[in-house]
C-alpha cells in the first residue's frame, strides 16, 4: 500500500476542472442560443452579441487546447490519422465561426489548390489547431480571412492569413522556441503556437515530422500562419 | 445545400432543450420529417418501425445504452441500412468514448455546442459522400462482397478522392471472400505509403488467421510504436501472444488496453479469461465484473462473463470459506444468468454446478449436494456438448463436489471429442492420471495426423482411409469427423455416390452436438450444407 493522503497532482486537478468547464460552457452556449432565438431580430444582432459569440469560441478553443496540452504532457494524446478532403475540412472549421465572422463583417475564404486534394492527418487535433489560429486571426483581421491548402514536395501546407497588422517582430524572431516567446508576448498567442507546433510534430512520415511557420505579409498583407504536414 | 424535404431524421438526446434546438435548425434547412427520442432503447424500437436516413445521436444518454452501444446494435440487427447517416453527438471528445469505438464507427462525430452552419456543412458533406459511395453501400446491404469489390474498383477509377474510403471496403470484402493473398498485398501496399491504424489492425488479424504468429507479433509491436493510444492494437497483440503461449505477457498487454479504454465488454472478458489461466484470480474477477456491468445494456453481454466472475470469486478465496459479499455476488450473477438465458440447458447445468460449488465453499454441504445431483441429472439430457473449456471446468467441479464417476465420464468424452487438441489433453492430465482416460484418444489422433498429411499431399484416397480408421476409434471427435466428411465430399465430387454421401451424413450427424461457440462450427455448417443439399 502506498502512503495515504498523497497530494493530488495539480495538473490532474486542472485537467478534470477543465473538463467540467467545457461542459459548463457548452450548456451556456446552448442556453444562450435558445434565448437569442426568442429575442426580436433587431435586438439579437448587436455588437454585444458579437462579443459574446467570439468570446465563447475563444474560451472553448482555449479549454480544448489546455486539455490537449495536459494530454501531451502525460503522453496521452491519441493520434488517429486518416485521409481527409481538405476543402471539406476547412469549410467545417469556418462554419464553426460563421456567426462571429458575420457579426464582425469579416469575409472568410477557402482556397484549395486542387479540389481533389486529400490530406493525411488527425482531424480532431489539426481541427483544434486551426480553430485556435482562426480565433486569433479574427481578433486581428480588419475585413478578410483566407485559409489555403496546397501540396509541396513532401509536404501538405495549410495556411491561415488575415489582413491585420501581423505578428510582432519579437515573435517572428523567437520562432524556434515558442515557449520562450511565451514569456515575452502578451496574451496566450505563444501558447497557441507552441500547441500547434507540438501537434505538427506528432504527424510523421518516414522520419520526417511536421512543423509550423509564421510570417508577415502574405496574400492579405497581415499575419500568415502555416502548418506543414509530411 | 442538399434538399432535406424528404429526408427522414431522428434526433436522440436526453436534453429536451437540445432536441428542440436541433429540430429547429433542421426545420430551417427544409426538413419536414423529424422524429425525436430520449433514450437509446427508444432508438432501437423507432428504427424497427421506420427507416431513417439521418440519425443524430447523443453519446452519453445518462441511463441505459450509450450511443456507441446503440450504433453497434443497430448495425448488428440490421435495423439501419449502410446508407443511413449516423452522426454521434458528443459533449466532449472524451478519450474513453472515442477509443472504445473499435468496429463500428459512426459516419461523423459532432461536438456540442454546434451552430446551424456547422450542422449544415457536415450533413451536406455526408449526404454527398454517401451518394458517391452508393453502389458500395447497396452491395453491403445485400451482403454481396463480390459486388462490393466490383463497385470499389469502378469508383476508384472515377474519383481519386474516394480511394482511401474504397480501400477500406475492399479490404473488408476480400477478407469475407477469404482472398488472403490479395488482401495482404492491398494492406502491405497501403502501409508502405502511410501508417494507417485500420490497415495495421486488418493485416495483424489476417496474419493471425493464417497462423503466422511471429509476423503478426512483429507487426503489432511496430504499429504500437506509431500508435501507443490505440487499444485495438493491444487486443491484437494480446491475442497473438496468447496463441503463442505467452499468457502472462498477453495479460499485461490487455491490462494496458483496459487502462486506455475500459469500455469494451469483449476486451474485459478476454482479460478475465487470461487472468484465470494465469491464476490471477483477483484481476480475473475484476475484469469479469466489468464485463457483467457493461453488458447489462448491451447485446454483447455474454453468459461467460457471469460464469467467469463466479469462477474467479470462488478461486480467489483459496482454501478459505467464501465471504458473504462474494456469496451474494455469485448468487446474483447466477440469478441474472438464469433470467437472461433460462432456456439454455447447457448453461443451466453450468450455473447449477457453479452455485453448488459456491454453497460447498460457504459451509452448506447439504444444499450443495442437492444442486450437484440436479446438475448431474441435467447433464444426461444435454442437446449439445460443452465447449472444451467448459467441460474441463465442469469436470473439476464435479470432482470437488464428490461426483468422481460423473467427472471421469465427462473427461472421457472430452478426450473423445477434443482429444486432438494438445492443450485440452494437457488440462485433462491435470485432473486425472487414469491411463484409460489419458491414452483413450492417442491412436485415433495419430491416424488423424497422418490423414491430414496425406490430404495435404493430395493423396485423398489414403487420407480418407486414415480418417476412417481414426473415426472408428473415436466417432465423436469433431476434427476427425469433419476431416472424414470433407475427404468423402472431395472424392465424391459434385455428384457423389449414394453410399459415400450416406457415410458423410452419418459422420456429420455423429458430431451434431458441436457447440455453436466452437471455432469449427462454421466449417461444420458448410460441410452439412454440401452433404445434405446434394
Amino acid at each position: 500500500m502506498s502512503d495515504v493522503h498523497e497530494g493530488l497532482d495539480f495538473s490532474t486537478v486542472i485537467a478534470s476542472t477543465v473538463h467540467d468547464m467545457k461542459n459548463s460552457l457548452a450548456m451556456l452556449v446552448q442556453a444562450h442560443g435558445q434565448w437569442q432565438a426568442q429575442v426580436p431580430a433587431e435586438l439579437a444582432h448587436n455588437s454585444a452579441q458579437g462579443v459574446i459569440e467570439y468570446e465563447f469560441a475563444r474560451l472553448n478553443g482555449m479549454l480544448v487546447q489546455l486539455l490537449g496540452l495536459y494530454k501531451l504532457g502525460v503522453n496521452q494524446l491519441p493520434l488517429r490519422p486518416a485521409y481527409h478532403e481538405l476543402e471539406d475540412f476547412i469549410e467545417a472549421q469556418l462554419a464553426r465561426y460563421q456567426e462571429v465572422l458575420d457579426s464582425r463583417h469579416i469575409v472568410a475564404r477557402c482556397e484549395v489548390e486542387d479540389f481533389q486534394l486529400l490530406g493525411f492527418f488527425d482531424q480532431e487535433l489539426l481541427g483544434s489547431v486551426v480553430a485556435n489560429i482562426i480565433t486569433n486571426s479574427i481578433r486581428y483581421a480588419r475585413s478578410a480571412l483566407l485559409v489555403r491548402a496546397w501540396q509541396e514536395p513532401g509536404h501538405l501546407v495549410l495556411s491561415i492569413c488575415d489582413d491585420g497588422q501581423g505578428y510582432p517582430p519579437a515573435m517572428l524572431a523567437g520562432q524556434s522556441n515558442y515557449v520562450l516567446s511565451l514569456n515575452h508576448s502578451t496574451g496566450s498567442t505563444g501558447l497557441g503556437l507552441y500547441f500547434a507546433g507540438r501537434i505538427a510534430e506528432l504527424h510523421e512520415r518516414n522520419g520526417v515530422r511536421g512543423h509550423i511557420q509564421i510570417s508577415n505579409g502574405g496574400p492579405l498583407g497581415g499575419g500568415e500562419f502555416r502548418i506543414y504536414l509530411p | 445545400m442538399a434538399d432535406y424535404s424528404n429526408t427522414r431524421f431522428l434526433i436522440v438526446d436526453d436534453f429536451s432543450d437540445f432536441r428542440s434546438s436541433v429540430k429547429a435548425m433542421l426545420r430551417d434547412i427544409g426538413a419536414r420529417d423529424v422524429d425525436t427520442g430520449d433514450r437509446g432503447e427508444e432508438t432501437l424500437s423507432l428504427c424497427r418501425q421506420k427507416r431513417y436516413d439521418i440519425i443524430l445521436h447523443d453519446y452519453n444518454l445518462g441511463t441505459g445504452k450509450n450511443g456507441q452501444q446503440v450504433l453497434e446494435e443497430l448495425l448488428a440487427d440490421k435495423l439501419i441500412s449502410h446508407q443511413c447517416i449516423f452522426v454521434m453527438v458528443t459533449a466532449e471528445s472524451s478519450q474513453a468514448m472515442v477509443l472504445s469505438a473499435l468496429e463500428h464507427e459512426p459516419d461523423a462525430y459532432l461536438t456540442k455546442p454546434f451552430n446551424r452552419a456547422s450542422l449544415t456543412q457536415r450533413l451536406d458533406k455526408l449526404v454527398e459522400r454517401k451518394a458517391a459511395l452508393k453502389p458500395i453501400l447497396q452491395a453491403l446491404d445485400k451482403q454481396d462482397p463480390a459486388a462490393v469489390l466490383a463497385a470499389c474498383e469502378a469508383l476508384i477509377r472515377e474519383d481519386k478522392r474516394l480511394v482511401p474510403l474504397c480501400q477500406r471496403y475492399q479490404a473488408g470484402a476480400l477478407r469475407e471472400l477469404n482472398r488472403h493473398a490479395e488482401l495482404e498485398k492491398l494492406l502491405t501496399g497501403i502501409l508502405a505509403d502511410r501508417a494507417l491504424p485500420w490497415a495495421y489492425l486488418a493485416l495483424g488479424s489476417l496474419l493471425q488467421t493464417r497462423n503466422e504468429l511471429a509476423r503478426a507479433q512483429e507487426l503489432y509491436e511496430q504499429a504500437l510504436k506509431n500508435f501507443p493510444m490505440l487499444p485495438g492494437l493491444y487486443d491484437g497483440l494480446a491475442a497473438v501472444l496468447a496463441a503463442r503461449g505467452e499468457s502472462k505477457r498477453a495479460q499485461d498487454i490487455l491490462e494496458d488496453a483496459v487502462k486506455l479504454s475500459p469500455l469494451a465488454i469483449r476486451r474485459q472478458m478476454q482479460l478475465g479469461k487470461l487472468a484465470l489461466d494465469n491464476e490471477d484470480f483477483g484481476s480475473a474477477s475484476k475484469a469479469y465484473r466489468q464485463a457483467v456491468d457493461q453488458g447489462r445494456n448491451s447485446r454483447f453481454k455474454s453468459p461467460e462473463s457471469y460464469l467467469g466472475m463466479a469462477q474467479a470469486l470462488i478461486a480467489e478465496s483459496g482454501e478459505d470459506t467464501l465471504d458473504k459479499r462474494a456469496q451474494a455476488d455469485i448468487a446474483q450473477a447466477m440469478g441474472e444468468l438464469d433470467k437472461h438465458y433460462g432456456d439454455d440447458k447447457v448453461l443451466q447445468v453450468r450455473a447449477t454446478l457453479m452455485q453448488a460449488k459456491s454453497l460447498q465453499k460457504s459451509g452448506d454441504p447439504v444444499r450443495a449436494a442437492k444442486l450437484t445431483e440436479e446438475a448431474v441429472a441435467g447433464m444426461a439430457a444435454l442437446p449439445q456438448f460443452f465447449s472444451a473449456d467448459a467441460a474441463l471446468l465442469v469436470a473439476s467441479q464435479l470432482r470437488e463436489l464428490g461426483q468422481t464417476a460423473a467427472s471421469n465420464d465427462l473427461l472421457k468424452s472430452c478426450v473423445e471429442i477434443y482429444g486432438d487438441d494438445p492443450a485440452v489433453m494437457q488440462n485433462v492430465a491435470k485432473q486425472t492420471d487414469d491411463p484409460q482416460i489419458l491414452a483413450g484418444g492417442q491412436e485415433a489422433v495419430d491416424f488423424n495426423r497422418q490423414g491430414v498429411r496425406a490430404y495435404q499431399l493430395g493423396r485423398f484416397g489414403d487420407a480418407l482411409e486414415l480418417f476412417r480408421r481414426g473415426l472408428a476409434l473415436q466417432p465423436k471427435n469433431i476434427s476427425i469427423a469433419l476431416n472424414t466428411a470433407q475427404s468423402l465430399l472431395r472424392l465424391g465430387g459434385d455428384k457423389a455416390e449414394a453410399d459415400l454421401l450416406d457415410e458423410c451424413r452419418r459422420c456429420l450427424d455423429a458430431v451434431s452436438m458441436i457447440p455453436p461457440s466452437d471455432p469449427r462450427y462454421e466449417r461444420y455448417q458448410q460441410l452439412r450444407r454440401r452433404a445434405f443439399e446434394q
